[in-house]
């Protein structure tokens, strides 16, 4: 498991690189990215590996987006960027993009076969992938936020210049 | 009305600070800022001028009102916001002007210099970020499963489909036929793998070539706004990204059909 968790943290860290590169984020911006990615990827796995804590996706992306969002701003001060500037990068490999196509795929073959007997098996995969989708979303998102609320005088200060730093 | 500025002895108009702070607002919401930060800065600034700001951010348009603390004078501007690319450099380098300004007490015309300074600086190649984008998805394909067979799939699949979707985007298409075109041809050759039996992950290689289309940065902002209470901005944020997602499904779904393999 512990090959398995490493790359996992390795691979959610180049994945984290090369899409926060889509967009212009500072060159100082990638390391720090790398590193939360990987932290909050490689947590994420840990909390739904059946042999720890078997979470629900839903539970597990939303407590690893607390662990991203809570480095983020701490590290942000160092950096002297938003928090957001790599935080939101770094949460891009626990996105749920197969989920989100999988519900218009969902939605498209509901039309496709409007026959009583397979028109449910359609619709349970539309809403089941859309619900899960959905609270995946909210859950990072309120997560990874909710340390910016929290540690308001960090996140919203990152970028002042240090010698007016209180 | 005008407002002494008690450390400068300068003099800062509504109508030059609105001018500037609707300016900053928008390049900031261009940049892909979310609307509590564009509003932590916006006051920051219009205190520091010892003025009030009040805004209504949508997707197409900011709303702004400045005025002086005894309400005496207020000054209206509506300004379109453009659509470009998300910039997380822009973002901070705008958030930096924000505490240069209130550290510094700098006034609206040298404000606007610096903005422009900013806003003129030339974007990085985005055909250099191509490699990055292809390993990028490769190695989502790893973290579902995808054996390496399907990763080198997936890195071919997305360096076609992102190449198409630089050249589309300079022609000036629209980003959703742009996607939807994107989408097929990076899940054709998704289908590869399963089509000439590589590997033993086809499902995954296909299921993973079009990720790297997927609006992650909009739906995150989308939610942020909702939390944050601007609840116009964040609908429409997040309809733009269901749009987005739809187009690239759709895309999927025909490349799929072509190839012959099923979603579910």
């Amino acid at each position: 498991m512990i090959t398995e968790f490493l790359q996992d943290a390795l691979f959610a860290a180049i994945a984290a690189i090369g899409f926060a590169a889509i967009s212009d984020p500072p060159r100082k911006a990638y390391l720090y990215c790398a590193t939360i990615a990987a932290a909050g990827h490689s947590v994420r796995f840990l909390l739904m590996h059946a042999d720890t804590a078997g979470m629900h996706i839903v539970t597990a992306s939303a407590l690893a987006a607390l662990i991203t969002g809570t480095m983020a701003v701490l590290l942000s001060t160092r950096a002297g960027m938003p928090a957001e500037t790599f935080l939101f990068p770094a949460l891009l490999p626990m996105i749920p993009g197969i989920y989100a196509y999988k519900t218009f795929g969902g939605l498209i073959l509901c039309l496709m076969h409007a026959d009583e007997s397979s028109f449910p098996h359609y619709f349970y995969l539309f809403a089941h992938n859309g619900m899960t989708c959905l609270f995946i979303l909210l859950g990072m998102t309120v997560g990874a936020t909710v340390p910016i609320f929290l540690l308001k005088r960090i996140s919203f200060r990152a970028t002042r210049d240090a010698a007016h730093h209180e | 009305m005008t407002t002494t500025n008690p450390t400068t002895s300068e003099t800062v108009t509504a109508r030059a600070a609105a001018r500037f702070i609707s300016d900053y607002a928008c390049r900031l919401l261009e940049c892909g800022a979310t609307c509590v930060r564009i509003e932590k800065n916006v006051n920051r600034i219009a205190r520091t001028w010892h003025l009030t700001a009040a805004m209504t951010i949508t997707p197409a348009h900011i709303s702004l009102t400045v005025s002086d603390t005894g309400g005496s004078d207020t000054f209206t501007l509506i300004t379109a916001v453009s659509h470009t690319s998300v910039s997380y450099d822009m973002n901070t380098s705008l958030s930096r002007l924000s505490w240069h300004i209130a550290d510094n007490a700098t006034d609206p015309a040298r404000a606007t210099a610096m903005l422009h300074e900013i806003t003129n600086r030339p974007r990085p190649d985005k055909w250099k970020t191509l490699p990055l984008v292809a390993l990028a998805n490769a190695s989502f394909c790893r973290l579902f499963g995808g054996d390496a067979t399907a990763m080198a799939t997936v890195f071919a699949a997305t360096t076609a489909g992102y190449a198409l979707k630089l050249i589309l985007s300079e022609a000036g298409m629209d980003l959703r036929p742009t996607l939807i075109l994107c989408a097929f041809v990076s899940s054709v050759l998704g289908a590869t793998d399963g089509l000439f039996s590589l590997g033993s992950t086809p499902d995954i290689a296909i299921a993973t070539s079009i990720l790297y289309l997927v609006p992650g940065i909009p739906f995150l902002n989308g939610f942020s706004d909702m939390i944050a209470g601007h609840y116009t901005c964040s609908f429409s944020r997040l309809a733009g990204a269901a749009i987005l997602t739809c187009c690239l499904s759709a895309g999927l779904c025909g490349g799929m059909l072509l190839m012959g393999a099923g979603m579910f």
